[in-house]
């Protein structure tokens, strides 16, 4: 492989550039991320005083301790750590079964599967908004964490059906036939030989899964209004609504917020990149 | 018995896809069909009494130069959009592709905007822009490039190219991921054989990289046209639609209507007349698509 790529004629010059272009791109993909950990941990004096110097001159941890402490950031994280983690839980055992149901018992139902998907890909969100408003007011489900998940159930689901379902289509189908002679029912084939068999790319589903419900943020928005009940990303944005914006604590609160899904997407990338084009071909 | 067993398998197998089903039937369709019966209504956010107006909702918004000024805003911000993610997500990918050393810490770095939840992408972009202590107003006026720190979110000329460039940013790296491992699929043995007959680079590029991507391209522009049109978050959290409704998009319009103006069914009909042109748009985008795979075949 190595030897063959060496034999490719190539241009120095087309490297330097590659090299250049990637570097300036990194650089302004990366700053908001460097800009928000740097100014949480300066000084309210330096951010106004010396807006272009890039090192605090000193280390201080005083916007986090405003955001747990006084704003009880905390509470929300939970809030947003139980909505988003039994979205994931609940929506990655639906879309599991539902994708090896799809790929080992109705294989041609596939294709008109992945345009269902891509239809409801194209709600846009602002049209359940409405609806999901008006059905949670009547059960009185507003700000209410389980109505949260329910309505996040409606994403999350196709979302994770559609990746799954090119996990699942790696999986050869007489693994299965030989447990079934041994004597194994369906979805006993299912739990002990199918699983363990995906189960990386079940796992970077649920972590891209987990991700997304954690930055979801309109439907947040419009149920829950109870600062005791809102997830991170709406108490985030009623920090913003002061009068006198304090930026300090604005980044600190960001990089509560921003740092695990920066660090979970790290950790899956490469999975969810490769299901996203596979899937979205077959 | 042969039949038997196959209803069976065919039940079991229905029992699999049952809940996915349920969740698609009850959270996806059940709610839109009750979107487009709300958009016939005069439905208060507020007041549970409501009664039937037939079109008189979709009459108001049709002959609103607001919402068609929201319409035409959300064309040109969904068509800079896509095109600055393309260009700038093709190149870095046929970047990465090519350079031998350091790609994944530099893979590692472009992704970062991928995983930002919207409110921190919003926080971050406007504390940087901020027109008194934000980094880049200051720092162009410390390079001499600017008398004075331009105000790029209250600036009526500047407010919408800088939410293109914050979208571009935002949604490059997903558009770069992809074609890269698409360019990664493309056998090697056919460069060199074209590099043997004599081809040029850019005969390469036109002749086996493009047919090869194609599909990929093409579904993700299908794809991130619609998420694109779609999308509230980042211009509701940043400008919400100002200044003078000149960043306001038909999702922030419709937003307005249901939960400033609390017309519910107003709102709703806008959402459907949305959904209706989406629809329209990923047909003809489709039949392309379909035009393409019977070519590749």
């Amino acid at each position: 492989m190595m030897r063959k790529k060496r034999r490719l004629r190539r241009g120095w010059l087309g490297d330097v550039i590659s090299y250049a272009y990637l570097t300036i791109l990194a650089a302004i993909a990366a700053f908001p991320l460097l800009w928000i950990l740097l100014s949480s941990v300066k000084s309210k004096g330096e951010l106004t005083g010396n807006p272009t110097a890039i090192l605090p001159k000193e280390i201080t941890f005083d916007f986090f301790k405003t955001v747990l402490g006084q704003l009880h950031f905390n509470v929300n994280i939970v809030n947003s750590i139980i909505v988003a983690g039994c979205t994931t839980l609940i929506a990655i055992t639906i879309s599991a079964l539902g994708a090896y149901g799809v790929v080992r018992f109705f294989p041609k139902f596939g294709k008109v599967l992945t345009r269902v998907l891509i239809t409801t890909y194209m709600f846009p969100p602002i049209l359940l908004a409405v609806p999901y408003s008006i059905i949670m007011g009547k059960a009185g489900m507003m700000n209410n964490r389980a109505g949260l998940i329910i309505v996040y159930l409606s994403f999350a689901v196709p979302y994770a059906v559609w990746l799954l379902v090119g996990f699942f289509q790696t999986v050869p189908l007489e693994i299965e036939e030989a447990a079934r002679v041994d004597g194994a029912n369906k979805l006993q084939v299912f739990g002990k030989v199918v699983l363990p068999i995906v189960a990386p790319g079940v796992v970077a589903v649920a972590i891209y899964t987990f991700i997304n419900a954690w930055n979801e943020f309109l439907y947040s928005l419009i149920l829950m209004n109870s600062s005791d009940k809102m997830t991170v990303a709406v108490a985030l944005k009623s920090l913003g609504g002061q009068e006198v914006m304090d930026w300090g604590v604005m980044m600190a609160a960001s990089a509560l917020v921003v740092v695990p899904s920066v660090v979970f997407f790290m950790l899956i990338q490469k999975k969810i990149a490769g299901g996203l084009a596979q899937g979205s071909i077959k | 018995m042969r039949s038997r067993k196959r209803m069976i398998a065919k039940v079991t197998g229905f029992c699999f896809i049952l809940p996915a089903m349920l969740v698609v039937l009850l959270l996806l369709l059940y709610p839109v069909m009750s979107s487009i019966f709300y958009s016939f209504t005069n439905k208060n956010l507020i007041k549970p009494a409501y009664s039937f107006v037939g079109f008189e909702n979709y009459a108001k918004i049709l002959t609103d130069p607001v919402f068609w000024a929201a319409f035409w805003t959300n064309i040109k911000w969904t068509a800079a959009s896509l095109l600055g993610q393309l260009l700038v997500g093709f190149t870095g990918a046929l970047a990465l592709n090519r350079i031998r050393h350091a790609a994944g810490v530099y893979r590692t770095c472009l992704i970062i905007p991928w995983a930002f939840p919207s409110i921190v992408l919003a926080f971050s972009w406007k504390w940087i822009l901020n027109g008194v202590s934000g980094f880049l107003p200051n720092f162009l006026v410390q390079v001499g490039l600017c008398a004075t720190p331009p105000q790029f979110l209250s600036s009526a000329g500047l407010v919408f190219p800088t939410l293109v460039f914050v979208n571009i940013w935002f949604g490059a790296p997903l558009i770069m991921v992809n074609i890269l491992s698409a360019l990664q699929t493309v056998p090697k043995d056919q460069y060199e054989a074209a590099q043997l007959d004599g081809a040029s680079a850019w005969q390469s590029f036109i002749h086996i990289t493009v047919p090869h991507i194609r599909m990929v391209v093409g579904l993700l522009v299908v794809l991130r046209t619609i998420w694109v049109f779609n999308s509230f978050d980042i211009i509701y959290l940043i400008t919400g639609g100002g200044p003078a409704n000149l960043t306001q998009t038909v999702p922030i319009y419709a937003y307005n209507l249901g939960w400033g103006l609390k017309q519910l069914g107003r709102s709703s009909a806008v959402t459907v007349l949305l959904l209706l042109f989406l629809l329209v748009v990923c047909a003809l985008y489709f039949r392309l698509l379909n035009k393409w795979e019977k070519e590749g075949e």
